[in-house]
């Protein structure tokens, strides 16, 4: 049996202008870094291929937090979950920022839909080659750009139609406090996880694996998870914080809550860590070309500096410093390894998804045809960073502001939660 | 059933035994005359009691006390005023020496003392080495925690002052204790018990040393049985020892013999039998295997039988009746039939396809590979009216195809038995045939 | 009705005088019961004979396999592991279900935990114990089995391979079975001491003096319980990490070759999903029964039962997860081989095993969905027995259809087990058996001290009324 408090009677728990603030800072980030983006876009001189991979990459990560936080949602609801209560709301409001994220998504999706051949290899005419192309012909039913879209489409379907239903229900239980209804959200948790589970395996294979049409990994989708779910809780402490700097819930959220969002940083950066190094291993030491090839482009040349990059910043710093208790309990602390995390697992993105971006040429039967991805000679694989590349982001990252800012209105708590009161107790060990 | 057998076990139940506030049993009655005070012990019902006795404790000063109670009570930390204890440190000193000792290990093992050559792959493979590393670290960690924790504990130690009372055995069932010093510098008999009384105390009783000062350390011969036990335990692995580290004439042992003996001479060994006494032998000179003797020219070589032959023009007449060609065809007449065709088409789609393709025309899928990495190579039209197969004669064919046509060709007479070069040659024959018929190619054998 | 006032109809008020300590002590002798009955419970002595027969089978097939050969088994060149590795991985994965409920479930503060921890480590040492027999005897000559640690030795000290995931198997079974057993034994020192006491105060100085030895001189100082939780913790944080390497470690064995079926990264945390969901299912296989017969219903609750039969939902799901994934990938990459296998495993000549696993480890566990079917224990028990088999056969699935139908037609097979191989696996369910039925004889079974820690009567601060 532990101990229950209740809602301080001096807490401010309503999001009054949160919401529309957010959501204006959002327009304008989008809307300035967008038009700077389109502009260098157009520079770049690659009719738009740069753009659109630092898009990718950009709404990748955008797409990660929201998707991170719904299955917080699913998981607290599933085991019955006591801490995360205070924190809920505020998840569900960002889980229900997804179908912005997927109109967001459309700056890539139509593209390729009406025609763009840049982005994705399987989407070149010489993809039909079966002579250059043996591996890829046989998918390009399940990888051509209609059937594509459609699973985009089906994709954020799925995800809004689940956040929706646990949101609009929890926002149902502050009016009536009726019990009954999470043991219907209880119930509902299991399938809605499996779904969303089969979801984000393959929302990650159709817009990340595919732009390395001819490799593959079965962990792949396990690793998006994973390394999305770092970003997520990252992003959750920030939110969380700055809506206490704003004056509400700051007798709600303790130093113990945040110590939980911390384990949770902790526990994703050693998972992501063991996925993404099981993947590396067994590929290195199958040694199979069709699998190697993908990692000959990233520890080889320029893109090395990038890798360890990746090991180091994204894994064994991070590691080393969230063990301890009091980098999670100090706030400053773990606000320094919440963006340190949210721009490792961007660069963790770049890593994954750029490699893609030289595509090569070779003389076949007397004609040019365009090889695709990872096929250059190392040493002209350049990292290249651009400023293209950081501006796509930070509007990305204003639609996501907008996205969340429209959800927060009303109450930031689950005020008549049964288990509120239990979360608001919530004491470490 | 379950029942009867759980009412077969009394046990004493506080429930019976009279209990007052004012009970301070005396622990030292039970054991004779008291010895040194040890402290003084009191018995409180509920951990709330407990935590809440040794909050008072703690304000008033003390610093030789603890509680006691059968699980850990939740909030009693800060109130007796514990402090945290080092051992995340310890673990994370083993951890740390247990995964670079991992690393050391497999680095010294395989990439220095003995670098082992595993198809050319780098000798010191970090990714490769990892979860060994890794298991080390883990395994030290656990050491540190474990041995750590009861080192800091200062257990085991069997024996205790406290375990004299008899009320003392409730501590690991339902009991919650106090115990308070008599070494404490504020330690006063009265006093004390007052502040435990006051704190709700349901009992309080002295606890004493036992008076016989030999009691306070172990029996000598405890500690004479645990160094002789691991002096007798070390026996073992110092034989061991001592035999991985001296050299021996003697065999090994063989624990389960299965074929290591077996009844055969090996190579460069010694052997009675011959007079030179070597289980070596060497060829006899003009020695040839049964059904070797490949006395047959115009079979086996394709060349006619007088001293500096010809090739031969037609086909063998017989195959030779020895244990080297299928028992079906030996000794019989050398037949082109349908069937000799098709086991040379057979024959020939295996080993000739390849560089002179289906054909004959010389562009196999090795030329055409060849071609479109951008050489220019391709082998011999065996169907060209005017190339040189067509016009020579069989044996010489026969010939090219047990020896080779260097430098692009390799010889097949030791992967196709000589009966099977015979059958792709009739079946070339046909295949030129077939390429090249005119009207007027009616010519005999050919 | 808010959660003090259930405690208050249920348990009456836990701040009277002594009702508190009554609940710790109904708590003490409902568990201990178990080892002082002087005469065993006549249940238990049927299934130990029963377990010992089993050893007894197995002892006589092993000493078969080591004197005569591994040409007792019905491993072939082309199905070289079938029956041992597949048995090794399945008792395994078994093991690691204790570690999850005595670690994951700690640091996920699960309070149902403490009922059923102790019996889950417990059948984790005994699993690995079981597992640890396989990769001995299928070297061939298990005495030479100290080559494989790194000793200095005479032949120019030759060192083992490190590099070799049998290798890296080696060092993580051992770190597993020392850290259970290390685990295992720290949260019994409490409970010993409880057997210590109890045998004192009878006068049972042999009993009493055997625990005490082993509980280390326990007294329950506050200070020692301090740095005990820190290092209980601290493993607690260290077996989980463990337990996820592990069974990653173990399906390396396979992952890291390059045989289509066993070469794909997604193994580590499938067989880690596919252990958790087959130790769970061995837990409640060995708990319902037990604790029908030894009257531990209101410590081993039917809320812990419903529990577990979720955790089986979920990793059952996930391994589901993990089917669905392989399947099109096998497709995607466009590679011939692949794809053949996984044809060859659902029509070919190994089309009964894939049936039996996909309905044991995919459909059996929709079953867990049904309230009805959660609290109808005798149901659970049987369908636990298909998730055991269902999992078995996947281990076997993936060996030996992978191997009988590889890269080389010439090489392809079929498999036959022989009597041997199914006496040794008999064999190792006997010893699991008897070891645990040892076990539940003569050890505290429940963690005791733990169970009164999260019990309600663990907060009673003994102002009436308060809580």
């Amino acid at each position: 049996m532990s101990l229950t408090k209740t809602l301080h009677p001096d807490e401010k728990f309503k999001a009054g202008k949160l919401g529309s603030n957010m959501v204006k800072a959002g327009v304008g980030l989008f809307v300035v870094m967008m038009v700077i983006s389109l502009i260098l876009g157009s520079m770049h001189g690659d009719s738009m291929k740069r753009f659109l991979y630092a898009y990718v990459i950009g709404w990748s990560w955008i797409a990660t937090i929201p998707i991170g936080m719904l299955w917080l949602v699913l998981l607290h609801h599933l085991c019955r979950g006591r801490w995360t209560t205070v924190v809920r709301r505020i998840c569900e409001v960002m889980a229900a920022a997804i179908p912005m994220v997927f109109v967001a998504g459309l700056g890539f999706a139509l593209p390729v839909v009406f025609g763009n051949k840049t982005l994705y290899y399987w989407t070149a005419d010489v993809a039909h080659n079966a002579l250059l192309n043996p591996t890829i012909v046989h998918k390009l039913s399940w990888l051509s750009p209609s059937f594509w879209f459609v699973r985009y489409l089906a994709y954020g379907a799925i995800y809004t139609a689940i956040s929706f239903y646990f949101w609009k229900k929890s926002k149902e239980q502050d009016e009536s406090g009726d019990p009954k209804i999470s043991d219907t959200l209880r119930r509902a948790s299991g399938p809605a996880m499996i779904l969303y589970a089969f979801t984000t395996v393959f929302l990650s294979f159709d817009v990340l694996m595919s732009l390395s049409p001819k490799w593959y990994s079965t962990i792949y989708g396990v690793t998006f998870w994973g390394s999305g779910n770092i970003g997520a809780f990252a992003a959750l402490a920030l939110i969380v914080l700055w809506i206490q700097r704003n004056g509400r819930l700051v007798h709600s959220v303790t130093e113990e809550h945040y110590h939980d969002i911390g384990k949770w940083m902790f526990t994703f950066t050693f998972f992501w860590a063991y996925t993404a190094f099981s993947q590396f291993m067994l590929q290195w030491y199958g040694n199979l070309p069709e699998e190697t090839v993908w990692y000959k482009y990233r520890l080889f040349g320029d893109w090395q500096w990038v890798s360890i990059a990746v090991l180091v910043g994204y894994w064994a710093f991070p590691f080393l410093f969230l063990m301890s208790r009091w980098t999670k309990r100090i706030v400053p602390a773990l606000v320094f390894f919440a963006v340190w995390q949210l721009v490792f697992h961007w660069l963790d993105l770049y890593w994954t998804a750029m490699p893609n971006y030289d595509w090569t040429t070779v003389s076949h039967g007397g004609q040019t045809l365009v090889e695709g991805p990872l096929a250059n000679q190392i040493a002209l694989h350049h990292v290249g960073f651009t400023p293209l590349d950081v501006t796509v982001w930070l509007a990305l990252v204003g639609f996501l502001l907008v996205g969340i800012g429209r959800g927060l209105t009303g109450n930031l708590i689950p005020v008549k939660d049964p288990t509120l009161g239990l979360s608001l107790a919530h004491e470490q060990l | 059933m379950a029942t009867e057998d759980q009412k077969e076990t009394p046990v004493p139940d506080a429930s019976t035994e009279p209990r007052s506030p004012e009970d301070t049993g005396d622990a030292s009655g039970k054991h004779g005359t008291a010895g040194e005070l040890y402290g003084y012990l009191a018995e409180y019902d509920t951990p709330g009691e407990l935590t809440e006795a040794a909050r008072k404790i703690k304000d008033a000063g003390f610093t030789e006390f603890d509680c006691y109670s059968p699980f850990p009570v939740h909030g009693i930390d800060p109130a007796m005023g514990i402090k945290r204890t080092i051992l995340p440190l310890i673990v994370f000193g083993g951890g740390f020496a247990g995964a670079v000792g991992g690393m050391l290990l497999q680095w010294y093992c395989n990439a220095h003392a003995w670098t082992w050559n595993i198809s050319g792959k780098p000798t010191w493979s970090i990714p490769a080495n990892i979860p060994i590393a890794y298991e080390c670290g883990i395994l030290l960690s656990v050491f540190a925690s474990f041995f750590g924790m009861w080192a800091l504990n200062k257990l085991p130690q069997v024996w205790h002052p406290l375990f004299r009372s008899d009320r003392f055995s409730r501590v690991t069932d339902d009991g919650f204790f106090l115990g308070v010093e008599a070494k404490d510098k504020r330690f006063d008999a009265e006093k004390t018990k007052a502040i435990l009384h006051d704190a709700g105390a349901i009992a309080i009783e002295p606890v004493h040393f036992d008076p016989d000062p030999s009691k306070k350390v172990m029996p000598k011969w405890i500690m004479a049985l645990i160094v002789a036990s691991t002096a007798f335990a070390l026996i073992p692995f110092a034989i061991a020892a001592k035999a991985r580290n001296s050299h021996s004439s003697e065999p090994h042992y063989h624990i389960f013999p299965d074929m290591d003996f077996q009844p055969k001479f090996k190579a460069d060994t010694a052997n009675d039998n011959f007079a030179d006494g070597r289980s070596n032998r060497s060829e006899l000179v003009g020695a040839v295997a049964r059904g070797w003797l490949e006395e047959d020219t115009s079979f086996y070589d394709g060349l006619t039988a007088e001293a500096g032959g010809q090739w031969i023009d037609g086909f063998p007449a017989l195959y030779p009746d020895v244990p080297n060609i299928v028992p079906a065809l030996r000794g019989t007449a050398f037949a082109i039939d349908k069937k000799l065709l098709a086991r040379g088409q057979n024959r020939f789609n295996i080993y000739c396809t390849p560089c002179h393709g289906y054909d004959g025309r010389g562009m196999g899928m090795v030329p055409t590979r060849v071609q479109q990495s951008g050489g220019s190579w391709q082998a011999r039209n065996l169907v060209d009216r005017a190339g040189t197969v067509v016009q020579q004669p069989n044996g010489q064919l026969f010939n090219t195809i047990t020896n080779g046509f260097p430098p692009g060709m390799m010889g097949y007479g030791a992967q196709i038995p000589a009966a099977d070069r015979w059958a792709i040659v009739a079946y070339v024959r046909a295949l030129e045939r077939s390429q090249i018929a005119s009207a007027d190619d009616q010519k005999g054998s050919r | 009705m808010s959660t003090a006032e259930a405690t208050a109809a249920e348990h009456g008020d836990i701040n009277e005088p002594g009702k508190a300590r009554e609940t710790f002590r109904a708590i003490t002798r409902d568990v201990a019961w178990i080892a002082e009955s002087p005469k065993p419970h006549k249940a238990w002595l049927v299934a130990l004979g029963i377990s010992m027969t089993m050893l007894g089978i197995g002892t006589y097939c092993i000493y078969k396999v080591i004197f005569t050969g591994i040409g007792v088994w019905g491993n072939s060149n082309t199905v070289c592991w079938a029956w041992d590795i597949t048995n090794f991985v399945w008792w395994i994965g078994i093991g690691h279900a204790g570690t999850l409920i005595s670690a994951v479930l700690y640091l996920t503060r699960q309070q149902w935990r403490v009922s059923i921890n102790r019996s889950a480590e417990a059948m984790t040492i005994f699993a690995v114990m079981a597992a640890g027999l396989f990769p001995l005897l299928h070297t061939g000559r298990p005495w030479f089995a100290w080559w494989m640690f790194p000793l200095p030795n005479d032949m120019g000290s030759l060192w083992p391979q490190f590099r070799s995931p049998l290798m890296w198997d080696v060092f993580a079974v051992s770190t597993y079975a020392t850290t259970s057993i290390l685990f295992w034994f720290l949260g019994m020192v409490p409970d010993l001491a409880t057997f210590r006491d109890r045998n004192a105060v009878k006068g049972n100085n042999i009993k009493a003096a055997i625990y005490g030895l082993f509980s280390l001189g326990w007294r329950g100082s506050a200070r020692q319980w301090h740095r005990y939780e820190r290092a209980y913790l601290i493993l607690a944080g260290l077996a989980t990490p463990l337990v996820f390497s592990v069974h990653s470690v173990v399906s390396f064995d396979f992952a890291t070759s390059q045989l289509p079926g066993w070469h794909t990264t997604i193994f580590p945390p499938y067989f880690v999903a596919g252990a958790i969901f087959s130790g769970f299912a061995m837990v409640l296989t060995l708990l319902i029964p037990l604790r029908f017969l030894f009257n531990l219903q209101h410590i081993i609750k039917q809320a812990h039962i419903h529990a577990m039969c979720k955790i089986m939902l979920a990793t059952g799901m996930m391994v589901g997860l993990a089917y669905g994934t392989e399947f099109f990938i096998a497709w995607y990459s466009g590679n011939p081989f692949e794809s053949f296998t996984f044809i060859s495993r659902a029509f070919g000549p190994f089309w009964w095993a894939y049936f039996a696993m996909v309905s044991c480890n995919v459909l059996i566990p929709q079953f867990f969905w049904s309230n009805w079917v959660k609290n109808n224990n005798i149901l659970i028990w049987v369908l636990c027995i298909f998730v055991n088999i269902g999992m078995w056969f996947e281990r076997f699935v993936i060996i030996a259809t992978s191997l009988a139908r590889s890269f080389l037609p010439s090489a392809w097979s079929y498999y036959h087990p022989t009597r041997y191989d199914v006496g040794v696996f008999v064999g190792t369910i006997g010893l699991f058996l008897t070891l645990f039925l040892l076990f539940f004889r003569f050890a505290p079974v429940v963690a005791m001290s733990e169970v009164k820690g999260a019990s309600d009567e663990a907060h009673a601060t003994g102002k009436k009324g308060s809580h």
